[in-house]
């Protein structure tokens, strides 16, 4: 049982060897496109490896991403809606988080219950109403009014996840606080916030990555081309056609980049924190 | 009483399969099988019984049935039916009163079906007497009548000589002849019988000698060979020359399946299921109610009650399991399960009345408790309120207003061309004219027909036509859930008890490159599968190409899968496996590091293999922590939407988020995309209910 045979662990690693193959059959199809300089529309015949390797490819899709843009006027429209959406939700969440992890009060219980079920609702489910709203208040076609759509996608989330937070920190802490003279307010901005500050960040994270992430929904909002995030240029150039595959690869490819980096560094904690918040 | 009870339902039976006798409009294969009454019939005329044994018009389906609507139709004047192909469409016209005779004959057995049920259970009669699938099939002339009655009689004449003795269990065996040689499907009763009564006699364990094992099988061989005398002597057909007619009868039908009239229709496999899930959806004036859906609803939650009958449920399983694998997808194949169903939706009726009547019974223990919150949190919520404003104030304008807007839009039908009246009040001044009562609901059905500039009250018409639109959805909802949780949690697991063996080597590079579907967006995860399994670029088609010609079936199969709904569903799930198993595999790992080694240990000491180690050790211990993972990855592949969009599956595989978003961005029409979002809240709240009930698991909840 303490030592595996030969045999054994070569199984063992055929297996997860298997797995892996699996793993990267998708990403390696991405970046093989991506580093194909010889794809002018659609690839025409099955390649294992680029026929031009190149980075060419990325350098095009750098200076001239989509029609109005270049990539980096997309990449800060992009930070700048899921930046704000996530700040907003985190901001206006988290005193309303301490307030359910600390306090009872009436309807505490159905308001989680709201929380939870908010935390599980597609982002469609809220896509008409919002549209409809937003066009009526003259918002729809802006980035401000995508700000708000991510934003009511992630609030309940971050609320729910900041809740979390506050419970594990100690509650003597505070107490300890109030008795040397803090007001509730003082409790909560210097020792609570403090301590669940981690937990916050991560919320914050998962609430940008879904902005960050998210075309479908504002594809439909916006209208102006120069209020374009990253992830909807690049279902643009899905849909509309013309644009060649390796482009369009690259785009994604540079997109993802940095969140795989994020996510990488901070798996544990973020798979700690996300999963599985402490119990009551 | 219960005899009085039986009559009455009886009756109630006879009287809407009369009526849909007279009322139901010819359907396909009608012809067929009248024809071959009237072939019998015409020789019964001329007296010359040996052309019996000659006759089997449409000889894929055994004489019996035929044989019936001959001896019925025999007093009545000759007639004839055109020879027509099995595929045509339905008869125009059917010579009467044979038609109407025929189908009497159809209604009779269905009749006595219900009877018989209703002796064994009132209440499961009468929901078999409503249903309009039977209702629809049994006053047909199709050949459904007789093997219904049949086959509920070979499990209930079973069921009664496991008691009272051989005599009974000779009547089941008969019984299943009977069956066989009306309609071969029906057999499957006799196969969950068979299957029954093999599990419930088995020899234990230690006892299993040569004696026992044919004291265990004797009975059931015995009542087999009696179906099959039975069967041969009930189908005159097969007498001249018994091996080879049977041989083409049967094996007609697994080349039926592969035909073009069959695979052109393209039904997902669980077609079965979603018409379970509903009421016949043509000719709705012929039946008075429509409660089938419910009636499996409550067979759904009776299959999961301690205390059923095992062999309700083995019918149950074995019929609808034969359906699901079966390729051929016709409507009427669904009687084959309906007694059943029926029978376990009673005993789910049943035992929630018995819960109610204990509860009366027990009223006066009630410590009644107010619902009303006590002062001390009135109290509480206003010193908790100026912590919850910001949150209230965000949540009330960007969640909870347009939550009850879009119940309001759902009321209404709204749509592109009169969305400038619906914003600027259209929609809030129309809910108020139809709630108050002052303008009546336009009907549903004239929902997206010609643009109109202003918004009407549509009443809840507009729900309910979109709650009996997506039953085909909700039931691939169901497959889709249930296969992509299971299979992200059984690769998911594998990886992580892989990971954790003692000595395995570089289980760290391993973990890190099983992060990256994780670590990737949704979107692009799509993408990148999207570019695999383009239909015509895809890298997948690209690499079957070169082998066109030796294996066109591997290269139209790849260049064809959007077409084939059992092949997208298969590539999907390949695509939710690959984005969904790391989470799995990550709560796994986690919860397999709070077991103690020490448990292994002793249960290697003990002797055990790795297998049951895994079963009575590591598995009973993982199973809660990783029920929190397993509910947010349901939820998620419940809402699953990017995949879908990206790579544009066939209909019906789409999600409830999937065909609302079509709705809104093709389609425009903003009512019928709201009350699909409305449904689709009703049903996450139910299951967020229940999981409170059920367990404090959502407390673990969140990312997905």
């Amino acid at each position: 049982m303490h030592r595996l045979s030969a045999s054994r662990q070569a199984l063992c690693q055929a297996a997860l060897l298997l797995v892996g193959i699996f793993v990267l059959l998708p990403l390696w199809s991405l970046s093989r496109l991506a580093l194909d300089g010889a794809i002018k529309s659609v690839p025409t015949a099955f390649m294992l490896w680029p026929q031009q390797p190149t980075l060419g490819v990325f350098g095009q899709v750098w200076q001239r991403a989509s029609q109005s843009l270049s990539f980096l006027g997309l990449l800060a429209n992009s930070l700048w809606v899921s930046c704000l959406a996530a700040g907003l939700s985190v901001v206006m969440g988290a005193s309303t988080a301490y307030a359910f992890a600390r306090l009872r009060f009436a309807g505490r219980r159905v308001g989680l219950l709201s929380l939870l079920v908010g935390a599980f609702l597609p982002p469609v489910a809220l896509m008409t109403p919002l549209y409809l709203i937003l066009e009526s208040l003259h918002l729809r076609d802006s980035t401000f009014g995508l700000v708000l759509v991510y934003a009511a996608f992630s609030l309940p989330f971050c609320i729910w996840n900041m809740r979390a937070a506050f419970q594990a920190a100690p509650r003597e802490l505070e107490e300890a606080a109030a008795l040397d003279g803090a007001t509730p307010l003082g409790c909560f901005l210097r020792v609570a916030l403090p301590l669940a500050l981690p937990a916050i960040g991560t919320a914050a994270l998962v609430a940008f990555l879904g902005a960050y992430s998210e075309f479908a929904v504002g594809w439909l909002f916006v209208e102006n081309g120069r209020d374009v995030t990253l992830a909807m240029a690049i279902w643009g150039m899905r849909t509309m056609g013309g644009v060649p595959w390796s482009q369009i690869a690259a785009m994604a490819i540079l997109m993802t980049l940095p969140v795989t980096a994020v996510f990488l560094v901070l798996r544990k904690a973020l798979f700690d924190r996300m999963a599985f918040g402490s119990p009551e | 009483m219960r005899i009085a009870a039986a009559l009455a339902v009886a009756a109630l039976a006879a009287i809407l399969r009369l009526r849909a006798v007279a009322l139901l409009p010819i359907d396909y294969d009608e012809d067929d099988y009248l024809r071959g009454g009237l072939e019998y019939a015409a020789a019964i005329q001329r007296g010359d019984w040996a052309a019996l044994t000659q006759l089997n018009y449409r000889p894929e389906h055994p004489a019996l049935h035929k044989l019936a609507y001959g001896l019925a139709l025999a007093p009545f004047p000759p007639a004839t039916v055109p020879d027509r192909p099995t595929t045509a469409a339905p008869a125009p016209s059917l010579p009467q009163p044979h038609l109407y005779v025929a189908r009497l004959v159809s209604a009779f057995f269905g009749t006595l079906q219900v009877l018989v049920l209703a002796l064994i259970s009132p209440v499961a009669g009468l929901f078999l007497a409503i249903s309009t699938w039977a209702v629809k099939y049994t006053s047909q002339a199709m050949l459904e009548g007789i093997p219904s009655f049949t086959s509920l009689l070979v499990v209930a004449c079973y069921a009664r000589g496991r008691i009272r003795g051989w005599r009974w269990l000779a009547l089941s065996g008969a019984a299943l002849g009977l069956t066989a040689a009306s309609k071969y499907l029906y057999c499957v009763a006799g196969a969950a019988v068979a299957v029954h009564w093999l599990a419930s006699t088995a020899p234990r364990r230690g006892a299993r000698s040569k004696v026992a094992l044919w004291r265990w099988l004797r009975p059931v061989l015995l009542w087999a060979v009696l179906a099959v005398a039975v069967f041969a002597a009930a189908d005159p057909y097969l007498w001249p020359d018994p091996v080879g007619r049977l041989r083409d009868s049967v094996f007609f039908h697994p080349y039926y399946t592969q035909s073009q009239a069959v695979q052109s229709l393209n039904m997902p496999f669980w077609q079965t299921l979603a018409l379970l899930f509903s009421s016949v959806p043509w000719h709705r004036s012929v039946f008075l109610v429509a409660l089938d859906p419910l009636v499996t609803l409550l067979a759904a939650i009776g299959l999961f009650g301690r205390k059923e009958p095992r062999l309700w449920v083995t019918w149950l399983v074995v019929a609808a399991a034969f359906l699901l694998v079966w390729p051929t997808k016709w409507p009427q194949y669904l009687l084959c399960l309906l007694a059943p169903v029926c029978y376990l939706g009673a005993a789910a009726l049943a035992r929630w009345v018995a819960m109610l009547e204990r509860a009366w019974a027990a009223r006066g223990d009630w410590h009644w408790r107010p619902a009303w919150p006590s002062s001390a949190s009135w109290i509480g919520l206003r010193r908790a309120l100026p912590w919850l404003i910001p949150g209230l104030a965000a949540a009330g304008l960007l969640l909870i207003y347009p939550m009850i807007y879009q119940f309001a839009i759902s009321l209404t039908d709204l749509q592109a061309t009169s969305i400038r009246d619906g914003v600027t009040g259209g929609v809030w001044r129309e809910v108020w004219l139809g709630l108050t009562g002052q303008v009546s609901p336009v009907t549903p059905s004239a929902l997206g027909h010609g643009p109109a500039t202003r918004v009407h009250y549509a009443g809840p018409g507009l729900l309910a036509q979109v709650l009996l639109s997506i039953d085909e959805v909700l039931a691939f909802e169901i497959v889709w859930t249930v296969l992509a949780v299971g299979t992200q949690a059984a690769l998911g697991l594998g990886v992580a008890l892989l990971l954790n063996r003692r000595g395995v080597r570089f289980t760290g590079w391993w973990r890190t490159l099983y992060i990256l579907p994780w670590a990737v967006p949704e979107f692009v995860a799509a993408l990148s599968w999207s570019h695999i399994l383009e239909p015509r670029f895809g890298w997948l088609r690209l690499a079957t190409a070169p082998w066109a010609q030796q294996a066109p079936a591997l290269a139209r199969a790849s260049a064809g899968w959007m077409a084939r709904t059992d092949q997208a569903l298969l590539l999907l799930l390949m695509a939710a496996l690959w984005y969904g198993f790391p989470f799995m595999c990550l709560a796994a790992s986690a919860g397999l590091r709070m077991i103690p080694h020490e448990l292994h240990e002793a249960a290697w000491m003990d002797g055990a293999g790795a297998w049951t180690r895994f079963r009575y050790v590591t598995w009973p211990l993982l199973a809660p922590l990783l029920v929190p993972a397993l509910l947010i990855r349901a939820i998620g592949a419940f809402n699953q939407f990017y995949l879908f969009v990206v790579l544009r599956p066939p209909h019906p595989l789409a999600t409830l988020a999937t065909i609302s978003y079509t709705q809104f961005a093709s389609n425009r029409q903003y009512a019928v995309s709201a009350a699909i979002n409305t449904v689709t809240v009703a049903i996450l709240l139910g299951l967020v209910l229940w999981f409170e009930h059920k367990s404090r698991a959502s407390e673990g909840l969140t990312y997905a």
